[in-house]
């Protein structure tokens, strides 16, 4: 054994090491070199004397050394190799369902109302026809009461009953405001969601049951302009900015004033579009200051208090903002509309 | 309402607003314009009067009024000009009036030409959508459309007897009317008679006896008011709707049969020629009782309601515009009420008419400035919108059904005591919903049609008949198609504890519906309270509903959860020190639960189990046979110290040598 012969080692190495394809190909030859060859080197030399001794014992240091380092390299070129995945391919689907279009718009409904200070209530969907007309100033026998479709319960003898036992599916959610004004003092501000029902054949905007908004605040002093602005902001916050609001006058027994609220056409920006039905403006919200008759009749004093109140479609709403064309999808327990959402 | 563009424009001298202006003007100040739409040289413009307004707005005048209000144009009101006869009507009919009147007033007239009416008149009704007869039926009409007061001629000739009797309808009595149709009369309808026979419905149709014809030459002229509730009763039970019905209906002032009266002689005479008797038959019991009626509001109320900052003078002559007398003592109005406006009676009304007139788009915002009182949101909306989220991240969707069931269901249910709509515009819709369940059923029976992994859930109101005593309550009630009941017993749990943050125990629930496959029927109780109950579908249920998958539902009490609902859970203090893991597998009966086992070992380690997890269930080779091996691993935990390996130890061999002390139980040795 020699330094030649150890020189010789280091090219065949060297050449080994450049025909290689990978790094862990690389640092499996440093490694035989190191373990086979190297350390056979290292074994004879305790047989080689003097000068040899010396001569090879150095260059098969200066080797290890250069093969040590090589490994090196081999190793830290592994481990920022890029290992190929397809990021197109679908990710493992987890298991997700969905809360219906209504719920959510309730939720939303709810957190802009909260910021205002309005508290979410509920009240009965079946109600008596008391809290439904005649504590919301309906006159008994009025063409008024036929203005809503209501859905009457079979009762027995039911001419005979007291109108706080004639029962219906509420046509409106305003007898709560009659139920929250009765248990709580003013001042007072609650919305109400939930389910109501007409009597009435259903086509793509009618249906059976259908779910409302409504809105009530009573204080001291609440006027028309405090309402605008209350029904401005959440229009802003539900559609856009730039939605306009309008108030024009109407009509509706438990309100006087009573207005009818447009927004103006989320969807053609006032151009006017098969949704406004050309108009530009939106029919979406019937409202007023709350009737005297309607604050006394939940014992609310009428000299210090008064209101406002609204009512909204919610179906209505959410068929706008997300383009649905018809109202009984929402009922239809179909998932291919469902899954939408 | 129609109104003619072109009758309007009568009542003013200027050149009224080009109709689209108009009708934008009466939209933002009075009422909706639903459409304009042109009728020859005339425009038809369609105006939704609402309750409020049908007195005076179901009439051209009372449109003119508004439209000089918002506009501030001077209208004027029709002129009257008769000359009477000498003979005196009272002479020659009297009238009996029997009820349900509040004024009866004839005229008649004398030698009349029956003919074509004049053009503008007849165009006029055509753009209201009434068809030209005659110039004396046409006249009566279009003072209806003018003043709003129903009006009826009837022939002189072919009167029977020397009496008009206002009165109730006679058992089995009919009249035919003037579109030749038999009616058959109620006895609590409205007639107007002669001394034989009605001549016609009272308010709302006439009779074909005393039809005006191409030879009459005399005429009664009736103008009157019947009793609102009467009136809507009379058209329900006839089917018979005219325009004198529905004005009729929705109440008018007694004035208005004068002044149209005096308005329908009037033009007959200017029309038709011939010469009026004297004077008038006035049934008017209550006109002694009529008084003008006041309100007073302040100027500062009205700026207060509406948030607005309108002068004093402004207010005043926006009242007076419309109508409305008024004196002024500083800053208050007392209003005296135009007989035209029954509608006006508090000081609210004031406002809105001042509101409206000044233009609600005119109010600008202003957040209220009365202070918020904050409240508790309930619990109730709080469990549903957790129920929503936790069951939507399990794979569910939430669906709303109609709440009610048909026949079909009820019967197949065997459901009792259910609430009944009555005439429910579809028998769909006959019953209230007294489980969440068959509309599900319906849901995954639709959708399996259209894919295979069904998971829906709904959150509702369920009704309730007990002893006669109807109520609603919350309900959750939910369907999966897969047939996996542990896997939704997975899912039904994670939601009872997130939501209850209670401890949750299932047991076996005895089913005698037949609506389960047998014995796979579980009940949920949360501490001890039964909270629903949920299953795999037995093969009627499938095949009723046509299912294609073995379903699993169920449904759930969502009024206990709210009641054991709480928002904050208690913190357990994590402890500082190490457990230990002891894997154990026990033979047990193929029919052990294995709730007992889970019971067995809890009990036996005390507080010093942390938890117990089940990781393996087998059964076959090694395990004896008719029983199964369950594998448990136990974390064992000393809350205060570490344990020591002898007391590990000694837990061990407890757990095993109780375990093994059941009979029929044995630990498997490895």
């Amino acid at each position: 054994m020699n330094s030649g012969e150890v020189k010789k080692i280091r090219d065949r190495f060297l050449k080994e090491l450049e025909g290689s394809k990978s790094p862990s190909e690389r640092k499996k030859i440093c490694k035989r070199y190191i373990e086979e060859e190297l350390s056979s080197v290292f074994c004879c030399l305790k047989d080689l004397s003097g000068e040899n001794k010396a001569k090879v014992g150095k260059a098969a240091n200066e080797l290890r050394q250069m093969i040590n380092e090589k490994m090196k390299e081999s190793k830290e070129s592994e481990e920022t190799k890029e290992e190929w995945l397809d990021v197109t391919l679908p990710g493992k689907q987890p298991s997700f369902g969905g809360v219906h279009p209504l719920a959510k718009l309730q939720e939303r409904c709810e957190e802009i109302f909260a910021k205002m200070g309005f508290i979410s209530v509920e009240g009965p969907e079946m109600e008596n026809e008391w809290y439904n007309f005649d504590a919301l100033n309906f006159t008994p026998d009025h063409p008024v009461r036929d203005m809503q479709d209501t859905l009457f319960i079979k009762q027995k003898d039911r001419e005979k009953l007291e109108a706080k036992d004639k029962l219906l599916m509420r046509t409106h959610t305003s007898p709560v405001q009659v139920r929250y004004m009765e248990k709580n003092e003013p001042p007072l501000r609650i919305i109400v969601l939930g389910r109501v029902f007409r009597n009435e054949t259903t086509d793509s905007s009618h249906d059976i049951n259908f779910h409302q908004l409504e809105g009530l605040m009573v204080g001291e002093s609440i006027s028309v302009a405090n309402f605008r602005s209350v029904i401005s902001f959440f229009f802003k916050e539900l559609f856009e900015d730039s939605v306009e609001v309008r108030l024009r006058p109407s009509f509706f027994p438990f309100t006087e004033p009573s207005f009818e609220v447009d927004v103006s056409c989320t969807i053609c920006n006032k151009k006017g579009c098969s949704v406004c039905q050309k108009t530009g403006w939106l029919e979406v919200v019937g409202a007023g200051m709350v009737h005297p008759n309607v604050l006394k009749s939940a014992g609310v004093d009428t000299e210090r208090f008064n209101g406002f109140a609204f009512g909204v479609g919610l179906d209505r709403i959410a068929m706008v903002a997300q383009e649905i064309d018809s109202i009984r999808l929402f009922y239809s327990g179909d998932l291919r509309f469902l899954k939408q959402f | 309402m129609k109104f003619s563009y072109d009758f309007l424009q009568s009542f003013f001298e200027k050149k009224l607003l080009p109709t689209e202006e108009l009708a934008d003007l009466l939209m933002m100040h009075f009422f909706e314009v639903e459409s304009v739409e042109k009728n020859g040289n005339d425009f038809v413009i369609d105006i939704d009067i609402l309750p409020s307004r049908t007195a005076d707005c179901f009439s051209h005048i009372g449109i003119a009024r508004e439209i000089s209000a918002i506009t501030g144009m001077k209208h004027k009101e029709p002129t009257v000009k008769i000359k009477q006869g000498k003979e005196d009507i009272s002479e020659r009919i009297k009238v009996d009036v029997k009820g349900a009147c509040n004024r009866y007033m004839l005229r008649a007239v004398k030698g009349v030409k029956i003919k074509e009416s004049p053009e503008y008149i007849k165009n006029r009704l055509i753009s209201c959508g009434l068809k030209p007869i005659n110039n004396i039926v046409d006249i009566t009409n279009y003072i209806m459309l003018e003043t709003g007061q129903p009006l009826h001629a009837f022939d002189v000739k072919k009167i029977q007897g020397e009496k008009i009797i206002v009165r109730y309808a006679k058992k089995r009595e009919r009249i035919v009317t003037l579109d030749e149709k038999k009616v058959d009369l109620e006895e609590d309808v409205l007639v107007i008679a002669d001394e034989s026979s009605p001549l016609g419905i009272a308010g709302i149709k006439g009779g074909v006896v005393p039809e005006i014809d191409k030879d009459t030459t005399e005429i009664y002229i009736e103008s009157a008011n019947f009793d609102s509730k009467t009136i809507r009763k009379g058209s329900q039970k006839t089917g018979i709707r005219t325009d004198a019905s529905v004005r009729f209906e929705h109440g008018l002032p007694c004035e208005f049969a004068e002044i149209a009266m005096d308005r329908v002689v009037s033009l007959i005479l200017e029309n038709a020629g011939g010469e009026v008797m004297k004077g008038a038959v006035d049934y008017y019991p209550e006109k002694s009782r009529t008084e003008e009626r006041k309100i007073s509001v302040s100027i500062d109320k009205i700026n207060s309601v509406l948030g607005v900052d309108i002068p004093l003078k402004k207010a005043e002559d926006t009242l007076r515009s419309l109508g409305f007398k008024i004196k002024r003592e500083g800053k208050i109005f007392s209003a005296t009420i135009p007989y035209f406006r029954p509608d006006v009676a508090i000081p609210e009304d004031l406002i809105e008419e001042v509101g409206r007139i000044y233009g609600y788009e005119n109010i600008e915002p202003v957040p209220p400035k009365e202070v918020v009182i904050p409240q508790k949101e309930s619990k109730t909306l709080k469990v549903k919108r957790t129920t929503r989220n936790i069951l939507s991240g399990l794979g569910f969707f939430e669906t709303y059904n109609y709440s009610f069931i048909n026949q079909k269901k009820a019967d197949f249910f065997n459901y009792e005591n259910l609430t009944e709509m009555e005439k429910p515009v579809s028998l769909e819709f006959k019953y209230l919903r007294p489980s969440l369940i068959p509309n599900l059923l319906s849901n995954l029976s639709e959708n399996e049609k259209n894919m295979a992994d069904v998971k829906m859930f709904e959150v509702g109101k369920i009704f309730t008949n007990i002893k006669n005593k109807k109520g609603e309550k919350n309900s959750l009630g939910l369907v999966c198609s897969d047939g996996d009941f542990y896997k939704t017993k997975g899912e039904v749990d994670v939601l009872f504890k997130k939501i209850s943050g209670k401890s949750v125990f299932y047991e076996k629930k005895e089913d005698e519906s037949g609506f389960f496959k047998k014995g796979q029927l579980a009940k949920v109780l949360i501490e001890k309270e039964e909270a629903g109950f949920f299953g795999v579908a037995s093969e009627k249920v499938k095949k009723e509903w046509k299912l294609k998958s073995n379903a699993v539902f169920g449904e759930f009490d969502l009024e206990k959860v709210i009641n054991l609902y709480e928002e904050d859970k208690k913190y357990e203090q994590i402890s500082k020190f190490p457990y230990s893991l002891f894997d154990v597998a026990v033979f047990v009966q193929e029919k052990t639960p294995y709730s007992e086992v889970l019971n067995k070992v809890k009990k036996t380690g005390g507080k010093y189990i942390k938890e117990v997890e089940l990781f393996d269930v087998y059964q076959g080779e090694g395990v004896p046979e008719n029983m199964k091996s369950f594998a448990l691993r136990i974390y064992f935990q000393d809350k205060n110290k570490t344990l020591s390996s002898s007391k590990i130890n000694e837990l061990q061999k407890k757990v095993m040598t109780a375990l093994d002390s059941v009979s029929e139980w044995k630990v498997r040795k490895k």
